[in-house]
């Protein structure tokens, strides 16, 4: 059994018009075994980017420590919060120092940057585990449930969707996804994030 | 080549099964019942199945490195597995329960299978491990048995029919069958369930529970089980057991299809989505206690993030 | 002779007659029609051996069968099941009934338990009854009668999207309304033709070309949608009875 199946899970994020979403299954297993319905997989960064780590559950608790401290530390240093570009980077490095005995992490960040006019642009990126990183300009997926993300995603999104359009659309995306995964789903988790706010909405999914 | 005398000198099983093989090996490849006048029946008409083997000094290891059986999910022939099966006796007969899901690795095949062989009016069968197999063989099985009725005017028991397939799978025993099956019915002697395996067990008993998400259901079956069960009782007790199993086990779920076998035969009892019976139960169905089987649906207002009034004053 | 202990190492080869050919194939069943459908692209690992390899075969004016995996054994074993189809022929006068092809097609992988043709199967088309059907088969002969069915190299990236087109899977509908049971035979190729596109776009062996069969019952009103499809082109071999066309597309060549 391949290690990124061990604990399982699945994260996707989606860009809008001046909004992004990601969102995440809620299960956390050991193999074939279910153990809880509430393992949040994804994590506020800043007020405006959100990290999604599929993978291995030890991992994900791990990383999300270790980036909030070098978050801290940035913030600290450079007296600004960060930006999701850099943040992509910060992620990216973060894991290629671990090159030869990686995380068993696939992350997945959406967020909002601001431009020089004051306005916003989306900004989505994922990565492997060892942090080489891919800058989609549609959606990103990662996670046990990936192959089936990309042929729901590849079907149902659209440019230029609007909040409520895009939240429909990537929990459309993870809901069918995951049905058809073993070792994800037990309930999702989806935050589309907007210049004003956050929206973040439970879904009821199937419990099998 | 036989006589015409010899040849219907006799009726009994092993003759037919001796004249059968005499038959096959006498034609070629091709005979007459492969040009379409036994219905489709071709490789079955001679009346034993004959099998293509690969010229290789061991097939079976031939076999094995070509083809999953759940050690290696990386072989290219996926044959589908997972399965959350039960079958228990009670006072008033036979309840079968299954679940309806079939997996290929992490990848959830089909969440509609019918893991429930109907053999004939009075005997069904449970299908875990290979779904081909079981498939295949418990309709041969089926074939069989109404070859016996007519031969004996009377129908085949139960275990006869289990002991019938028992040694027909004992006879491929490592060449890579794989099934584990509940052969239940009501026979003269009442209600019955016999397991049935590709190994060649074959084991009498009240209650079994067969796959990767059997721990699960035999939990909630051991707990709920009495002899003295009502047909309500004893059908809440299959769906809620098969329901524990989908819920926790990643290669159960989707439905269940629950079977009741009583004197004048079996009857399907109905189909239930386990997420549904998670959030709103099995519906408005005998037996069951009305509402949602889930934990976190059941304890709504009782548990510790949310406690009751008297409680949390204590 | 001076050295008479050999060190080569004994060696061990194993009989390998199996390879994967990649693409994919998708049937669809309509309340009387059936669609059923599949790239034109054959790959070995990486390199494309032919972009145009038919998948999809008329078998009969009502049974269409669909073929996926090694593209050796799938194009045998469909010489084989019209072998037998037209010994049924000879023998009956008629064409084999759907469902009677569902179990000759069972018993025909299920001969090869322990040398199995490497192929994943669907089988589309109309039954005696008139309504659509879609069989689909492991390769070694288990089935099931389904409504729609994808298999193939990217059988997981089309079939959760098709659960959410077909099947409305985790759609409520809105109140007082429910979800149609069948779909029109206009939105079905058009799902089919997304279903590929997306494929395509995603998974590597997956592309060049698209053949879909339609499979009409006798009488069905879906006849009139079809008119204005171009580049239809009918196979129907017998009068007033079920009728076949099949329709072709291009996919990305990338």
């Amino acid at each position: 059994m391949s290690i990124m199946e061990l604990n399982g899970g699945s994260v996707v994020a989606m860009v809008g018009k001046d909004c992004v979403a990601i969102a995440s299954d809620l299960r956390l297993g050991n193999q074939a075994l279910s153990v809880a319905t509430n393992f949040q997989k994804i994590f506020p960064v800043t007020d405006r980017i959100y990290l999604g780590l599929p993978g291995l559950a030890t991992d994900v608790t791990t990383l999300r420590e270790r980036f909030r401290f070098r978050v801290n530390m940035y913030t600290i240093k450079e007296e600004r919060e960060i930006e999701p570009e850099t943040f992509a980077h910060l992620v990216s490095s973060t894991l290629y120092e671990h090159r030869f005995g990686p995380y068993y992490i696939e992350p997945v960040m959406a967020g909002l940057s601001k431009t020089p006019s004051g306005g916003v642009k989306p900004f989505i990126a994922a990565t492997d585990l060892i942090g080489c990183l891919n800058f989609a300009k549609d959606f990103v997926v990662a996670g046990t449930a990936s192959t089936k993300l990309y042929g729901v995603a590849e079907g149902l999104w659209e440019p230029d969707l609007e909040p409520e359009d895009l939240f429909e659309t990537i929990s459309q995306t993870l809901l069918n996804a995951v049905d058809r995964d073993a070792f994800s789903g037990w309930g999702c988790i989806v935050h589309v994030i907007t210049k004003d706010k956050v929206i973040t909405r439970t879904l009821k999914g199937r419990m099998d | 080549m036989n006589s015409f005398a010899e040849r219907f000198s006799t009726t009994s099983a092993t003759a037919q099964m001796r004249i059968a093989q005499a038959a096959a090996a006498d034609e070629e490849e091709f005979d007459g019942a492969m040009w379409g006048s036994d219905a489709g029946f071709g490789s079955l008409a001679k009346g034993v199945p004959s099998f293509s083997v690969p010229a290789v000094a061991d097939p079976t290891s031939f076999l094995r490195l070509h083809t999953d059986d759940h050690a290696d999910p990386n072989c290219r022939i996926k044959i589908k597995h997972g399965t959350t099966t039960l079958a228990f006796r009670f006072q008033g007969g036979v309840i079968v329960a299954v679940d309806s899901r079939a997996t290929a690795g992490s990848y959830i095949a089909s969440g509609t299978v019918k893991k429930v062989i109907e053999i004939n009016p009075y005997l069904l069968g449970t299908m875990a491990g290979g779904a081909a197999d079981c498939q295949y063989w418990e309709t041969y099985l089926g074939m069989h048995c109404r070859l016996h009725e007519l031969r004996n005017r009377e129908r085949i028991s139960v275990s006869a029919a289990s002991k019938y397939l028992s040694n027909l799978v004992y006879g491929y025993k490592g060449m890579g069958l794989s099934m584990g099956t509940m052969i239940c019915g009501w026979d003269k002697t009442g209600p019955a369930v016999f397991y049935v395996d590709s190994d060649g067990t074959r084991l009498k008993g009240d209650l079994f529970s067969v796959g990767s998400g059997s721990t699960h259901a035999y939990g909630v079956l051991d707990q709920g089980y009495r002899w003295d069960l009502t047909d309500e009782e004893a059908q809440e007790l299959g769906r809620r057991s098969i329901y524990a199993a989908g819920h926790r086990d990643a290669y159960s779920g989707n439905t269940c299809n629950l079977y009741h076998v009583k004197e004048d035969g079996w009857k399907f009892i109905g189909n239930y989505d386990i997420s549904q019976m998670h959030y709103d139960g099995p519906g408005d169905v005998p037996g069951a206690p009305g509402g949602g089987y889930g934990y976190d649906i059941r304890v709504e207002g009782r548990n510790s993030s949310n406690p009751p009034a008297v409680a949390a004053a204590a | 002779m001076p050295n008479m202990i050999s060190l080569a190492q004994p060696q061990q080869r194993q009989f390998n007659p199996y390879t994967e050919n990649g693409g994919t194939i998708l049937a669809i069943a309509g309340a009387d029609f059936s669609v059923i459908a599949g790239d034109t692209r054959q790959s070995e690992g990486y390199s494309i051996q032919t972009r145009y390899a038919p998948k999809v075969f008329r078998l009969t004016d009502k049974a269409v069968l669909a073929v996926n995996g090694f593209a050796a054994d799938g194009n045998m074993f469909v010489k084989k099941v019209r072998q037998r189809l037209e010994w049924y022929r000879h023998a009956h006068a008629k064409d084999m009934p759907l469902r009677a092809i569902a179990r000759l097609i069972q018993t025909m992988l299920y001969a090869r338990r322990f040398f199995p043709f490497y192929v994943y199967n669907i089988l589309g088309g109309i039954e005696e009854d008139g309504t659509g059907a879609v069989y689909s088969f492991d390769p070694v002969g288990s089935y099931e009668r389904e409504a729609c069915r994808a298999a193939g190299a990217a059988q997981s990236l089309v079939q959760p999207f098709l659960d959410n087109q077909i099947y409305f899977k985790n759609q409520t509908p809105a109140p007082g309304t429910s979800h149609p049971v069948h779909l029109p035979l206009s939105t079905v190729l058009a799902l089919v033709i997304d279903s590929f596109t997306s494929a395509t776009e995603r998974h590597i062996e997956v592309g060049d070309g698209l053949e879909m069969y339609v499979v009409l019952s006798k009488g069905s009103t879906a006849f009139q949608s079809l008119g204005a499809i171009h580049g239809i082109q009918e196979l129907t071999a017998t009068e007033d009875g079920e009728r076949v066309f099949v329709i072709r597309r291009e996919l990305k060549k990338d």
